[in-house]
């Protein structure tokens, strides 16, 4: 067994408001940029070319290992407001 | 225009966070006759929640709910548990089938946690707590020298108490805004990622070996390659949950994304096995306390409680993975303490303070102290990749027949092990686990 996209299997109430703002300038010296990395919903992208960090809040799993992980603190990162985010039905 | 409350709401307690500490803490209050409103920012309780898979028996369910193993919506209770050291290439197990776990009270259930944390927040809905969904605390409202209630992001107005209990999860936004805890540190947070399997209940039933409503519990050991961490399975009714904890720090180091360390866990010949012909129902993510007793951070402020994970109450020897049992129990004595508070109309922190030695009284923080030193052993990387290669080599020889003559046992134990992990860290390794479990 092997799954691509696991995200898809999870229902996401998605808000217009962004919960995660990223400080780009902060995030486009960083040396680790390990939020890439370690997200468990692969929500982080790094563009080498315009050297610009991006999120991808929509299937944010809400679990806040890149806000605990980020050292630099360029995370602004917030629980959705009420009833939007992440909605678990079995789990 | 978003809904907003009429000025001031004023409760004797807001419990923020419907999960099982906050719904336990609710239906304490409402039970008692007192005013409580329960915050939840899920559609529903238990929507925002994830854990591997268990329930563990908790005096205070019993307590509560005299029925409760026939009144709760429980998936299978745990009947096997069975232990596992991986390797890329073998698995050593260790399988307890125990009779004595197949009568109520059961010494565990699975569940599925929007189910179950919807049912519990519901009990306290018809002792009479007010449930309040769709509401995300956005600060908390600091009066006179203490915290006086919250307000909710994107609604005007205020919700005001004379203690709010903080059952608000691992990441606790309400103790942080409340200035009693700093920022978290990945040293002390493992991640937790799942998937949800489904699978035909007779398949289950004869894959596991199971009858009835009995199911299996399955922890593994050097699951997750090189990183720091451990496997579940647990089986539900009709489908199985499989998952890794991975240790922050170690995920970081290992370079590695989380859900490739769960594809090639899922791909492990002894785990493929177990899985094959499911269908992929639902993904999840979570972060788990793990910084044990030494991380536990200040349980109280004035006019404010902190409860389960919030307050770090989570921990594992290597044996015995808790936290909900935790969190449940502490969710009462939370709300024991506010009702005390209130009797005495005294929300100081001193008076609070009775709320940690009721903790440090019942197993709760009694098993986090006994085990205090367990969170630094499960820091051993060797406990992940060389010992599980260590069992896994002594097992192929103990069994492998070849036509050579066999050592005696002992010298076949200690040259694998020396062999494996050498003589130095073996005996800086028993200091360690000794430590921490004898």
């Amino acid at each position: 067994m092997n799954i691509e996209n696991l995200t898809q299997l999870t229902q996401f109430i998605i808000d217009d408001q962004p919960h995660i703002i990223i400080n780009k300038e902060i995030c486009r010296v960083c040396d680790n940029r390990v939020c890439v990395q370690v997200c468990p919903a692969n929500c982080y992208s790094f563009d080498e070319a315009t050297k610009l960090l991006s999120v991808v809040y929509e299937n944010c799993l809400e679990c806040g290992t890149c806000h605990v992980i980020c050292d630099k603190k360029a995370l602004d990162w917030a629980y959705p407001r009420g009833g939007y985010g992440v909605n678990y039905r079995l789990t | 225009m978003a809904k907003s409350f009429d000025a001031v709401k004023k409760f004797d307690v807001i419990v923020v966070g419907a999960g099982p500490a906050g719904s336990m803490a609710a239906l304490k209050l409402a039970r008692e006759s007192f005013s409580v409103c329960l915050l939840e920012r899920g559609k529903l309780p238990g929507s925002k929640n994830m854990f591997g898979g268990l329930l563990h028996n908790t005096p205070v369910l019993n307590e509560m709910f005299p029925d409760f193993w026939q009144a709760a919506p429980l998936e299978r209770h745990v009947y096997k548990k069975v232990l596992s050291f991986m390797t890329p290439d073998s698995a050593v197990s260790m399988t307890f089938d125990n009779e004595s776990f197949d009568q109520p009270p059961y010494n565990g259930a699975t569940v599925f946690r929007p189910v179950f944390d919807n049912w519990l927040a519901q009990q306290a809905v018809s002792a009479g707590a007010l449930l309040l969904c769709d509401c995300t605390v956005e600060d908390v409202i600091h009066e006179e020298g203490r915290i006086a209630g919250v307000t909710i992001k994107g609604r005007a107005g205020e919700l005001r108490s004379n203690v709010v209990i903080a059952a608000d999860g691992v990441l606790s936004f309400v103790a942080r805004k409340a200035g009693i805890r700093n920022d978290l540190k990945s040293a002390d947070m493992g991640v937790g990622i799942k998937l949800l399997l489904g699978l035909p209940e007779e398949t289950i039933n004869e894959r596991f070996h199971l009858v009835r409503d009995q199911g299996a519990d399955i922890s593994f050991l050097g699951a997750a390659g090189d990183i720091r961490g451990g496997g579940f399975l647990y089986t539900n009714h009709a489908a199985i949950s499989v998952g890794l904890v991975m240790h922050l720090e170690s995920l970081k180091v290992s370079g590695k994304a989380p859900y490739d360390v769960l594809n090639e866990f899922l791909q492990h010949p002894h785990v493929s096995r177990l899985v094959k012909g499911a269908v992929p129902l639902e993904y999840s993510a979570h972060l788990i306390p793990e910084g044990g007793y030494k991380a536990v951070p200040p349980l109280y402020t004035d006019g404010l409680l902190v409860a389960g994970d919030a307050a770090g109450l989570c921990y594992t020897n290597g044996i015995n993975l808790e936290g909900i049992n935790l969190a449940m129990t502490s969710g009462v004595l939370a709300a024991q303490t506010a009702i005390e508070a209130i009797n005495a109309k005294d929300y100081s922190a001193q008076t609070l303070s009775a709320y940690k030695t009721k903790l440090d009284s019942s197993f709760v923080l009694k098993d986090m102290k006994t085990f205090k030193n367990s969170a630094g052993m499960m820091h051993l990387d060797r406990l992940y990749r060389s010992y599980p290669r260590v069992f896994s080599n002594i097992m192929e020889k103990l069994y492998k027949v070849e036509g050579k003559p066999r050592p005696r046992l002992l010298k076949l134990f200690r040259k694998e092990a020396l062999k494996e992990v050498g003589l130095a860290n073996l005996i800086s390794d028993g200091f360690k686990i000794g430590r921490s479990l004898l």
